[in-house]
């Protein structure tokens, strides 16, 4: 094994695990792929994808403007994996922003319908013409060995001037838009974080990034093809650096100064931890790293300072994108891990994209070697069977593709769960009573429901063999409480107010048939005394309802409709406009449960006692 | 009701009178077509999502709040939208054109008050919120949460009138509402209002929002776009003539060769 092919087969297996989180994603949306909700609509696909992604890519407009303007001619052999690092960070980033928008057959409607207020149109037109830019520069290097394309290689090479100040021009703009993007939220990005300057902050951190990102990419592919590593001229571009990056802090504390907010960092707190994290480790360590000529000059030293800066920035914008938003009461957000499969998966292929490059062009001041055409290599063998692999550059492809493949398998292995059956849903949390004891059920979320007094509930059915796991059980699949009906099985039956039995009964009423029939029939209902011959009071005499049934509304009823329901339906039924007024029954009070409804107590008919249950509590 | 709409229409409601009774939601979902709603992973606990455009908000105490897009003057939501999916109608409300939208989000994230949805679960997705019912109310009707509350305590009208009324109900009976009218002054004015007699700054993130407007904070950067082109243009160009021809007069390096890359020592 060396380096490249192992590099290599790692980056297949990422993208094989990503492409099962891929398909995924179209196929069941983004909530069964993200960890994404109402109150956090931004996560690690912004964050790093495309804000990340755009200024990692910074590095092709800085070393362009080094070598092209500035005339550091000494800087030219690293210009060119610059600019393809560049350009593939820019597709890249278009291919990874087709997995977070949630319509990305759409993308192209920014080209049609236009809102020039808006920053994000802003950078999606630069991102668009800064990518056609990138490629015309990078154009003439896969033209330059076709004899029949001399023509257009030679218009091009003519052109460079003009696409390097244009795609200079493009890249502040939008990496500073970049930063316009979150100016409009100062309610909602931390104050540490926020600032009106944002645009320029970003813009100052974008070129720092891209020294950082040049040197980075640079020792690391001379790292991989074990190539000589060209620090010394990495060392001459970074001189430089120190002074972006204390700029950067020096301009971050003044506007934190200007704005008053200094005051935030000695309120503690992991946000302000964050911010101190992001400051010294990855800003203020690196300055020193690159600072010091010594260290400037040592090929790891300098490797260190360089992905520490990108870090930093990186986390900077990331940090902006989402993870510093103020909480709305629902829970921190962290990336699933679909998500990050995605983004690693996004960053792989186009690493492999730039290995595939860099070996079949002029990138590099020579081309690296691909380990799998060495002629010499000795053949292998599958170590079981002893079978011949094929030639070395056949079984490096089997390899990758065994990696994806299989890797592709694991992923829809981990996937095909919960999370995509049930479309995203998973058990939401208990959350207690709000409010106090009373809690507003309302199973079909059509806006009915039921005062459910859970304390009383508890209460009552303690006394019983009752317990918690009575309601609260986990017996069918995505079951996790019973429904009222379960033990008020008979809440969609009306019941008879009337107690016969009670009336009858010499223990109770004491009544004789005849006391209330009449003699001589068959007796039923019909022919009954109504209520109120005996409870004379029953109906205040200035009570507007008239009694014509006895029978009393069935839960779903009663409950359900909340009162309001009856009430309004009677108001037409009797004309009368005033019965759906809250103050018909809430008089001052505006609490369902507390209402002041019974304010007429049912008193008993001359001569008859209650049985205890009925009397007023 | 002419055909036309007169003045910018607008919600006036006084969580005073709300009885928590939420006709306002049901009505909601009957005019806008709205399926049943489950609680899901990504809802928040206001009870507003993608299929419910209007809810009640039960506050420690018995008061009911009711959240809905407040259609601001000058709202975030549309000056951000990259594609004009979101435009303001003639009556003021905010609406949506779904075949623009391309699913950016970043809608919900500039609003203030977090209002619009997101179909997380479809995988065609939307943005949904409020739209003011706008249809009907260019035929002369009105939304149907005010036609549906029973009490009275969400009103319709144009905004001046609401502003009045709603001034005078407080100056009626001070004691019973805080002497704010939400939606007045913040973020520029909103045409959803509401008097209370609780502070409804849990509403915004818990922040009370000053009456800049959002759109105005981005403004400025964005009026610099063509300038800051223009400028950088110039002056790389500048910087490029200036060092070209002093290197040229020093003589200390041949021209530089920018016609026919040298192609790092390749074959070019």
């Amino acid at each position: 094994m060396n380096r490249a092919r192992t590099l290599k087969t790692v980056l297949w297996t990422i993208t094989g695990f990503a492409a099962a989180v891929a398909l995924t994603r179209f196929v069941f949306g983004l909530g069964a792929t993200t960890n994404l909700t109402d109150g956090v609509p931004w996560g690690f696909w912004i964050g790093f994808d495309v804000m990340g992604g755009v200024a990692l890519a910074a590095g092709g407009f800085v070393l362009t403007a080094f070598v092209y303007i500035f005339k550091r001619e000494e800087l030219h052999p690293i210009v060119r994996p610059a600019v393809l690092t560049a350009f593939l960070g820019y597709l890249a980033v278009i291919f990874g922003l087709l997995f977070d928008l949630g319509l990305p057959w759409n993308i192209w409607h920014m080209i049609v319908w236009w809102n020039p207020h808006s920053p994000l149109f802003e950078v999606g037109w630069c991102v668009m013409l800064y990518t056609s830019v990138l490629a015309l520069e990078f154009l003439p290097v896969p033209l330059e060995d076709q004899p029949r394309w001399q023509s257009i290689h030679r218009f091009l090479s003519k052109l460079r001037i003009p696409l390097v100040i244009t795609g200079i021009s493009l890249s502040t703009l939008h990496q500073s838009s970049l930063g316009t993007l979150f100016t409009i939220m100062p309610y909602r990005v931390h104050p540490l974080w926020y600032s009106p300057i944002l645009p320029i902050l970003f813009f100052l951190s974008a070129v720092m990034l891209g020294l950082f990102m040049v040197t980075f990419e640079s020792e690391t592919t001379s790292w991989i093809y074990k190539k000589k590593p060209e620090t010394h001229l990495l060392a001459k571009l970074n001189k430089a650096t120190p002074f972006i990056i204390g700029l950067y802090i020096l301009v971050r504390f003044i506007d934190l100064g200007v704005r008053g907010q200094l005051g935030v960092l000695a309120e503690g707190g992991w946000q302000v931890g964050m911010f101190w994290v992001e400051i010294l480790a990855f800003m203020a360590l690196p300055l020193l790293l690159m600072a010091i000529p010594k260290s400037r000059n040592n090929t790891n030293l300098l490797w260190t300072a360089s992905w520490l800066g990108v870090f930093g920035v990186v986390l900077n914008r990331i940090n902006t994108g989402g993870l510093m938003h103020q909480g709305r009461g629902v829970e921190a957000y962290l990336p699933g891990w679909t998500e990050i499969a995605i983004s690693i998966g996004v960053v792989s292929a186009a690493a492999l994209v730039f290995l595939f490059v860099i070996e079949h062009f002029n990138i590099l001041d020579a081309r690296p070697v691909d380990p799998e055409k060495a002629p010499t290599e000795k053949p292998h063998f599958e170590p079981v069977g002893m079978v011949w692999l094929g030639s070395p550059e056949v079984s490096a492809r089997t390899g990758f593709s065994l990696a994806f493949v299989l890797a592709a398998g694991v992923g829809m292995m981990l996937l095909s769960g919960k999370t995509v059956r049930s479309e995203g849903l998973e058990p939401t949390v208990v959350i207690a009573a709000r409010g106090g004891d009373t809690l507003f059920v309302d199973g079909n979320r059509d806006g009915y429901g039921v005062a459910f007094t859970h304390q009383q509930h508890e209460r009552r059915m303690m006394e019983t063999e009752a317990n918690c796991a009575t309601c609260h059980h986990m017996n069918l699949p995505g079951d996790e409480q019973s429904n009222c009906a379960s033990c008020h099985a008979d809440q969609y039956m009306t019941t008879d107010a009337f107690g016969h039995d009670w009336h009858s009964s010499p223990a109770g009423g004491k009544l004789s048939c005849t006391q209330c029939h009449a003699a001589g029939e068959v007796r039923s209902a019909d022919n009954a005394k109504q209520c109120d011959a005996c409870h004379t009071d029953l109906v205040p005499e200035y009570a507007s309802i008239e009694i014509n049934s006895y029978e009393a509304p069935a839960y779903t009823d009663a409950m359900h409709k909340l009162c309001i329901g009856c009430h309004q339906e009677q108001a037409v039924a009797l004309e009368q406009e005033g019965l759906p007024r809250c103050t018909q029954c809430h008089g001052e009070m505006r609490n369902v449960v507390t209402a002041d409804a019974r304010s007429v107590p049912i008193r008993p008919a001359p001569g008859v006692v209650l049985p205890p249950s009925t009397v007023e509590e | 009701m002419s055909q036309h709409v007169q003045g910018n229409k607008a919600i006036l409601t006084d969580t005073t009178k709300c009885i928590g009774c939420r006709e306002c939601v049901l009505a909601c979902k009957q005019r806008n077509k709205l399926e049943q709603d489950k609680p899901r992973r990504w809802s928040l606990d206001d009870g507003l999502s993608a299929r419910n455009w209007t809810s009640i908000v039960e506050r420690p105490g018995g008061d009911y709040v009711r959240k809905q897009c407040r259609h601001c003057l000058e709202p975030a939501c549309v000056s951000v939208c990259p594609v004009g999916a979101l435009s303001k109608s003639e009556t003021g409300a905010v609406i949506y054109d779904g075949d623009k939208c391309m699913g950016c989000r970043y809608c919900m994230m500039a609003c203030p008050y977090g209002i619009p949805r997101y179909d997380w679960d479809l995988a065609v997705p939307y943005v949904r919120k409020c739209i003011l019912c706008d249809d009907q109310v260019k035929q002369g009707g009105s939304p149907a949460c005010t036609e549906a509350c029973p009490t009275g305590a969400t009103i319709f009208g144009t905004r001046d009138e609401l502003i009045v009324e709603a001034r005078r109900r407080i100056e009626a009976d001070p004691d019973r509402y805080v002497n704010h009218i939400w939606g007045e002054d913040e973020v520029g004015g909103t045409s959803v209002m509401m008097i209370s007699n609780i502070d409804l700054s849990f509403l915004s993130y818990g922040t009370k929002l000053d009456s800049t407007p959002l759109p105005a904070r981005t403004k400025t950067a964005m009026g610099a776009v063509p300038a800051v082109f223009a400028g950088m243009a110039a002056t790389m160009t500048g910087l490029h003539w200036i060092i070209k021809r002093r290197m040229e007069n020093h003589g200390a390096v041949p021209t530089v060769e920018e016609e026919g890359d040298n192609g790092n020592g390749g074959d070019a």
